[in-house]
């Protein structure tokens, strides 16, 4: 796992796939939402964050989610959440992110549960 | 309508209006929404909004943000003031002042009923706003403490079922710089049989791996390092980080490792100083992965004693396989034939080979080590006897024969001693070769004792080994007995062995009995000897004896 979170962003029609690579901590959470705040900008109506290559998450890291996740809410757009560990996916559960998104075992099952186009 | 009745639909109207003003752009942060709507209402050309944090004020937004109105007026109490051009409306709700607005380019300069109505409105706005990220936090903080009581939960459970020592030390180090904040965090753990320290790091290695030996810290006690963590903490020295918390896992009186994180994140960007929360959190992790990291390593060993068994278990099952079921009957000769094998299989074998002309061919061997690897060579040996023995004019030539194909087959640094006889009934002669074997014993039917020594050395041992056959006479009611080394160098309490002599003499005692009975008087004999002790090799016992009257 390196030692800084990259975000590296891919569309798909009209939604937007975000892959981080590390620890989604202060750095690796501002990081992903500056991210999101451009793709929702320019008007995707989903947001899929995969999270495959990431085993740690902080506190700040999950605030900055949750902000996230209410920029989307607020844009009536969709976030889902694949590629967990058992233990993120845990604490996204205990901390209320899958309250509001949903979580998807891989990429592929987000991207047909949203309704992706190619 | 009266005045009043005016005055207050008029102040509804502003209301309304306000708060709808607030809904204009409503993913725009508060401040500038809040912003927005006063301008709008109250007419001015420039609006800033102040908040009040942590008793110090804070320009959130500006609508000309080129030129600063400075800091809200001291005298700014709960009454709008004129100051530097500006109308100054403290932004309130229940007693306390959450805000301030600053007004500039209204036409009536002084305290206004629409400033002031402005200031409750957006005061009560701020108010239920701050109440409500107060809420959020303190239901984040709620979860946070969930979360930490569940990650204990969890560690105990799933690092009982671990057997990855690695995998093991990610998730201890994962969690554990995850729920106290950390930036970085570096796990050591005690290397298995003098096996190097298993080091895990996220962010960069903060200790070295020496410091898996050195530490010294109270057991289960952790120890903040709040100002320098650059200098040793409590004897760990550390590195690349400006604040620790380092914790050792231990099992009373065991050292198994120790963990440390650093740097403690805050959402504006600052390293935070470590709590005595962050260290008990922290120890009760540790204490956790030492009970996972000691359970782990001792079911691995559990497991890999389970498995040496099965493979004993196996290596015993070929040796019984190899070794006869039952003695030939040949007519003038008087036979018998035991292993005694121990818990660790060795490589102990003997046969008996009915030849023409009446004759008998027997071997006993003992194949160097134990287990699989000596239970296969036995195995390779007793198929090259069975093999050769009909294309072997001489036991010299059976014995190259076997050596030749133990040096091309076997692996390196194994090898075997063996003693191959023939008994030649009709000649009244015994002929054998004794490959490094120990000296059998020849019992002539009068009680006299004769050594049969080594003719050449083991077999497997050095490429072009040589080997001589030697005669003896043989005559009715001889006997000769061949054994491995388990059965002389058998041990009593006193770690005294067996030995040659006291076998001979034991043999001799009472050389009438038939040799079943008497193959069975030196196994006890050997069983009295060594008085319950523990013994670690095979003991074998074979004797051919010619009938007195043959």
């Amino acid at each position: 796992m390196s030692e800084t979170c990259k975000v590296s962003v891919e569309r798909r029609g009209d939604v937007a796939v975000l892959s981080t690579d590390g620890y989604i901590n202060n750095q690796g959470g501002e990081e992903i939402a500056r991210e999101a705040y451009v793709e929702l900008e320019k008007g995707v109506r989903a947001l899929i964050l995969n999270l495959q290559k990431t085993r740690i998450v902080n506190s700040i890291g999950i605030s900055i989610l949750i902000e996230v996740l209410e920029k989307v809410m607020e844009r009536k757009a969709v976030l889902a959440f694949c590629g967990l560990t058992p233990t993120i996916d845990k604490t996204f559960r205990i901390m209320g992110l899958a309250q509001y998104a949903a979580i998807y075992p891989t990429e592929e099952e987000a991207l047909q549960a949203v309704g992706a186009t190619a | 309508m009266s005045d009043s009745a005016i005055r207050t639909s008029a102040g509804v109207e502003g209301l309304a209006k306000a708060f709808s003003a607030l809904r204009i752009e409503g993913d725009k942060p508060l401040p500038a929404r809040i912003a927005a709507a006063a301008l709008t209402l109250a007419g001015a050309r420039r609006v800033a909004i102040y908040l009040r944090e942590r008793d110090r004020w804070q320009l959130a937004f500006d609508s000309d943000p080129g030129s600063g109105p400075g800091d809200p007026p001291d005298r700014l109490l709960d009454a709008a003031v004129s100051h530097r051009g500006l109308l100054w409306v403290p932004l309130e709700a229940e007693g306390e002042t959450h805000g301030c607005l600053a007004l500039e380019g209204l036409e009536d300069d002084g305290p206004t009923e629409l400033a002031a109505g402005l200031g409750l409105i957006f005061g009560a706005v701020l108010a239920a706003n701050r109440l409500s990220r107060l809420v959020k936090d303190a239901e984040f903080e709620i979860k946070a403490r969930l979360l930490e009581l569940e990650s204990l939960y969890d560690l105990g459970l799933s690092l009982t079922g671990q057997l990855d020592i690695s995998a093991l030390a990610d998730e201890v180090l994962y969690r554990s710089i995850s729920l106290t904040d950390a930036g970085k965090g570096t796990l050591l753990v005690f290397g298995e049989r003098g096996a190097p320290p298993l080091s895990r790091s996220v962010g960069g290695d903060i200790l070295p791996p020496e410091a898996v030996r050195t530490w010294d810290l109270p057991a289960g006690e952790a120890a903040i390092n709040n100002d320098a963590a650059n200098v040793p903490t409590a004897g760990v020295q550390l590195a690349d980080c400006q604040k620790c918390l380092v914790v050792p896992i231990a099992m009373p009186g065991r050292r198994l490792g120790v963990l440390a994180v650093a740097d403690k994140e805050s959402r504006d960007g600052r390293v935070l100083d470590f709590t005595p929360a962050d260290a008990r959190l922290l120890a009760l992790f540790a204490n956790q992965a030492a009970a996972a990291i000691d359970t782990t390593r001792l079911h691995r060993e559990a497991l890999e004693k389970e498995r040496i068994e099965r493979e004993l278990e196996l290596a015993a099952a070929i040796q019984r396989q190899l070794l006869p079921r039952e003695l030939p009957r040949l007519a003038g000769l008087e036979l018998a034939g035991s292993t005694l094998p121990t818990r660790q299989v060795g490589g102990d074998y003997f046969d008996f080979f009915p030849l023409s002309g009446g004759r008998l061919g027997f071997v006993v061997a003992d194949v160097s080590g134990k287990g699989i690897p000596a239970a296969l060579l036995v195995s390779t040996v007793h198929a090259a006897i069975y093999l050769q023995i009909d294309a072997s004019e001489t036991i010299v030539e059976l014995v190259s024969r076997i050596d030749k194909h133990l040096q091309r087959f076997s692996a390196a640094h194994k090898f075997l001693t063996l003693f191959f006889g023939v008994v030649e009934p009709g000649s009244g002669l015994l002929r054998y070769v004794s490959a490094g074997h120990n000296p059998a014993i020849l019992a002539r039917r009068s009680g006299q004792i004769e050594r049969l020594s080594a003719t050449g050395v083991p077999l497997g041992l050095v490429p072009n080994g040589s080997w001589t056959e030697e005669t003896v006479p043989f005559g009715p009611g001889d006997l000769v007995c061949a054994y491995t080394d388990g059965f002389t160098e058998a041990t009593n309490a006193d770690e005294e062995e067996f030995g040659l002599d006291r076998l001979e003499r034991e043999l001799t005692s009472d050389l009438g009995l038939p040799a079943r009975e008497l193959s069975d008087r030196l196994f006890r004999a050997v069983a009295v000897f060594a008085q319950g002790m523990p013994q670690y090799d095979d003991q074998t016992l074979l004797i051919v004896r010619r009938e007195p009257n043959s």
